[in-house]
């Protein structure tokens, strides 16, 4: 660990980071098209973390077929499942899976379980204030901060930043702890990787809003908080993250998103109800093919998320009944 | 009260003087002079004007500081910024509008590998360095659009006069260099952005994609409205009248019919947008960022572009103007952290407006009734305390109240019997610009209530009596006499309600705000005006661009704009309403006695 710390230090020393290559998109995935007689209303009931994502999302869609009415409305993960089973809503994006409670009560009331389409990858985030030095940390490190059980098996709980190996002004520094409300499917995803399903400190102020994670960590140096990926700003640094002591640590880059090395990477559900006996509306099945389209996954780079592959794409959408030729 | 307070000012000094004499020492004839002049101060009430002065001025600044702010910084994110170009001690290049600067304590890991030099100006400053935040722009080259730069890391900064900023359609700013653009297939090389050729390009490339865009939105859009209306029109059928009947099957016969009229009008309007649509992405433009990567784009795409450090005074606030016209007239783009802000304005004012409609005769019966007709009694107080009672209660809880009576219950029965069709996509069964408005009417119906009740008192009983026995009966008095002088009263507690209601956000959330909604509550389709749809509001935006957009750093000037708008939008209501109550109090105050 100590050589990576070394080199982390090299490389990052100066520039706070070396200027970013743009993320290429699956050159697999098919433009759009649109389709004619696509008209209707839809709503989205979900996620916050996906809030802007899926606000592009249907801008991208509503540039094409200008008299669809798309309304979005993002408190937190959990909201998704009831305003689908209430068709109260026709995607309800998650930042995490459905669990097998929300699942079985889909299933009771349709008879079939709901459809799932994974939008985006994200990497969750770790961030600390730009002036930290901290260069790596280890998920057991992170559950021994965030958590008051360490189930993650690291031997003390952590509370200064001295206990992390920095010295100087840090080394006595108290860490102040940022995270999201329990409504939240970060929240949820943190808990159950991060924090090896334990539970979090009391300490930890809970933010209504994934962006105001990073304002707060923005805001006090000796902070520490989890966001999404896609809500860095110029005042917080991604901590590169190990999954086990004496391991390498990973960036959140989309190569390593992508290959499963960074530890907290994950997928951004949308879930819907499609029956498998009917065939889907059309206005749903071209929001469908609009997600999975160049378009559409170009709205995740420009969200801060990372695009999925078409061999992604194909897999979710054989699942729903349909093709990329549409039908 | 004066009388109260005078023999317990005189008694206190008294009481000083006795207590001092008891403890033996006898006080120097300076402290005692002092003492007198401090006696003399409290008996006048001095003190007690020192405070309430006081108290005045720190609102008074409080209120000043927070308007000031929000001005500065809300007038002054539009106004155009120089673009730095900073070479670091790498020899890598930077280019950005300086947006802040900060200082810092240099950290030991980054010390270490500064040159000695650098280390001992570091020391001789305690540690500490200067930083400079640029907003880089280039997102979609570089993943970012903001960057740290320490002053020791600059070894040069220059402001070159052919930087450019090209505000885009999508993925945010660019800032860097006009190379060419592509005019009638052939590629015509440009520097100076200035150039009348590249303006003229430019014009017509921004007029094609608007145009393109009214074609999708106003014409297609019909089309498909008037497509969806046919599809409804066979669901009721189908839903009214058994399978097999004659006016199914004549509905059925009807729908393809009409069907296929509007897919055919559909098509010739989208080969016209798409033809439109390939002279657009056949313009490009070419721009290279500062490292000298390109980026080609149609010029189309390109909102605004000006050389940032070549640009004087009057092209300045030429250019400040147009963004502001942009701001209050588009509509929002790149999930709300650019473009305008329309339809939040939109919403804003007509719920307000919607508001005052709704709360005004509520409240102004209501106050009638308890005022004029109820007899005086425990009923009555009890319902005057309660009145009083429900300002009291949180505003979010009236949001819940909202979307589980209006929405749920009462828009769900409207939904059931008159729009069956639409189900299961609710009409007015979901949030909308009327429940919001009927929520926030409760909110504020108890200071409209309250204010006219005040100034039905206040109209004197000479009045009222005089009326009476001219013969007029009690409502033709309330009608005549009491009514027309108390509205200026009336209007203050309308006023006062607006004021409420337009700050309010916490029950919209639940009562049919949206992130984002592409269609204004009113448009050219029957009935125009459509106040089931959910809405935009500025109160809102600000909390979603502050809290809940990718990028912060980004989205706070817009903040503040978006709040300075907002508190204009009160004082351009509230002064309106002002007026028509001075002008209404001039009309009366000539038929007083």
């Amino acid at each position: 660990m100590k050589k990576v710390l070394l080199a982390g230090i090299a490389a990052i020393a100066l520039s706070s980071h070396a200027f970013a290559q743009a993320i290429q998109i699956d050159p697999l995935l098919p433009n759009y098209t649109p389709v004619s007689g696509i008209s209707g209303s839809l709503k989205s009931v979900g996620s916050d973390t996906m809030n802007n994502l899926m606000t592009l999302w249907a801008e991208g869609f509503l540039a094409m077929y200008p008299n669809v009415r798309i309304e979005i409305e993002g408190k937190g993960s959990s909201t998704a499942p009831p305003a689908l089973i209430a068709g109260t809503a026709q995607f309800g994006p998650m930042s995490r899976e459905m669990n097998q409670r929300e699942r079985d009560a889909f299933q009771q009331r349709f008879g079939y379980p709901p459809a799932v389409i994974r939008g985006a990858i994200d990497a969750l985030a770790v961030y600390v204030h730009k002036d930290n030095p901290i260069r790596c940390l280890t998920l057991q490190q992170v559950d021994a901060i965030f958590s008051k059980t360490r189930r993650g098996g690291h031997p003390t709980d952590i509370t200064t930043w001295g206990q992390l190996g920095l010295t100087g002004e840090w080394a006595t520094r108290p860490i102040s702890l940022y995270g999201r409300n329990s409504a939240s499917g970060t929240y949820g995803y943190f808990k159950e990787v991060a924090l090896f399903r334990g539970d979090y400190k009391d300490q930890v102020k809970e933010q209504p809003g994934s962006s105001t994670v990073v304002q707060g960590v923005a805001s006090d140096r000796f902070a520490i908080g989890y966001s999404g990926i896609g809500y860095k700003t110029a005042d917080v640094r991604a901590v590169p993250l190990a999954s086990r002591p004496g391991e390498t640590c990973y960036d959140a880059t989309v190569e390593n998103a992508v290959s499963g090395d960074y530890p907290l990477a994950r997928f951004l559900y949308v879930y819907t109800n499609a029956n498998p006996n009917q065939q889907m509306d059309p206005l749903r099945r071209e929001f469908i093919r609009f997600i999975f389209s160049r378009q559409g996954q170009e709205a995740t780079i420009k969200d801060g998320y990372f695009p999925i592959t078409r061999a992604i794409a194909e897999d979710d959408m054989k699942a729903m009944g349909l093709s990329f030729a549409g039908n | 009260m004066a009388m109260d307070a005078i023999p317990s000012e005189t008694a206190s000094p008294g009481r000083d003087r006795t207590a001092l004499l008891r403890g033996g020492t006898r006080p120097s004839p300076r402290l005692l002079e002092r003492k007198t002049r401090l006696i003399d101060l409290k008996a006048e009430g001095q003190p007690n004007l020192w405070l309430l002065g006081g108290a005045l001025s720190i609102a008074i600044v409080m209120i000043l500081s927070l308007v000031l702010l929000v001005l500065w910084n809300g007038l002054a994110t539009f106004w155009p910024k120089p673009i730095a170009v900073v070479t670091l001690t790498d020899g890598s290049l930077v280019a950005g509008e300086p947006s802040r600067t900060a200082t810092f304590r240099v950290g030991q890991e980054v010390l270490a590998t500064l040159p000695p030099e650098t280390q001992a100006e570091i020391a001789a400053n305690g540690g500490y360095a200067n930083r400079t935040l640029y907003r880089t722009g280039n997102f979609d080259l570089y993943g970012d659009d903001f960057r740290w730069v320490a002053d020791f890391q600059t070894r040069a900064k220059e402001f070159p006069r052919d930087m450019v900023l090209f505000e885009r359609q999508e993925w945010g700013v660019f800032v860097g260099r006009l190379a060419s653009f592509v005019r009638d297939g052939r590629t015509v090389t440009v520097t100076d952005p200035w150039a009348d050729e590249v303006r003229q390009a430019h014009r017509i490339a921004r007029d094609r994609f608007l145009q393109i865009r009214t074609i999708q939105r106003v014409e297609i859009g019909e089309v498909n409205h008037y497509l969806e209306s046919e599809r409804l029109r066979l669901r009721k059928a189908a839903l009214r009248y058994p399978e097999g009947s004659r006016e199914l099957e004549a509905a059925r016969a009807r729908f393809v019919e009409r069907e296929a009229f509007y897919q055919r009008r559909f098509e010739e309007l989208s080969a016209r947008a798409q033809a439109l649509m390939r002279e657009h992405e056949a313009e490009t433009v070419t721009l290279v960022e500062i490292g000298g990567r390109e980026r080609v784009q149609p010029l189309g795409t390109i909102v605004r572009f000006y050389p940032a450090n070549d640009v004087n005074f009057l092209q300045k606030l030429g250019i400040y103007g147009s963004r502001w016209l942009e701001f209050l007239t588009d509509e929002p783009r790149e999930a709300n952290t650019e473009g305008g802000i329309l339809p939040a304005l939109f919403g804003t004012v007509a719920l307000t407006l919607l508001l005052v409609v709704f709360v005004t005769p509520f409240g102004v019966i209501t106050a009638i009734y308890l005022r004029e007709y109820a007899k005086q009694g425990k009923l009555v107080s009890a319902v005057r305390v309660s009145v009083n009672n429900l300002a009291g209660v949180p505003s979010i809880v009236y949001g819940v109240f909202g979307v589980g009576f209006f929405a749920y219950t009462v828009g769900g029965s409207i939904d059931a019997l008159f729009y069956p069709e639409k189900l299961p996509s609710p009409t007015f069964g979901t949030g909308g610009l009327l429940w919001a408005a009927l929520t926030l009417a409760l909110l504020t119906v108890p200071v409209v209530i309250v204010a006219s009740e005040e100034a039905l008192a206040a109209v004197p009983r000479s009045m009222r009596e005089g009326s009476l026995a001219c013969g007029a009966s009690k409502w033709q008095t309330i009608r005549y006499i009491v009514l027309p002088r108390a509205l200026p009263g009336i209007m203050t507690g309308v006023i006062l309600a607006m004021a409420r209601g337009a700050g309010e956000v916490a029950p919209l959330m639940l009562v049919g705000v949206v992130k984002l909604a592409p269609e204004l509550p009113i448009d050219g389709f029957f009935p125009f005006i459509h106040l089931e749809r959910s809405f935009m509001h500025l109160g809102f935006h600000i909390f979603d661009v502050g809290f809940q957009s990718r990028n912060s750093e980004a989205g706070k000037p817009m903040v503040y704009t978006t709040t300075l708008l907002l508190i204009f939008l009160i004082l351009v209501m509230n002064l309106t309403a002002i007026t028509i109550r001075n002008r209404l109090k001039r009309k009366f105050a000539g038929s007083q006695f």
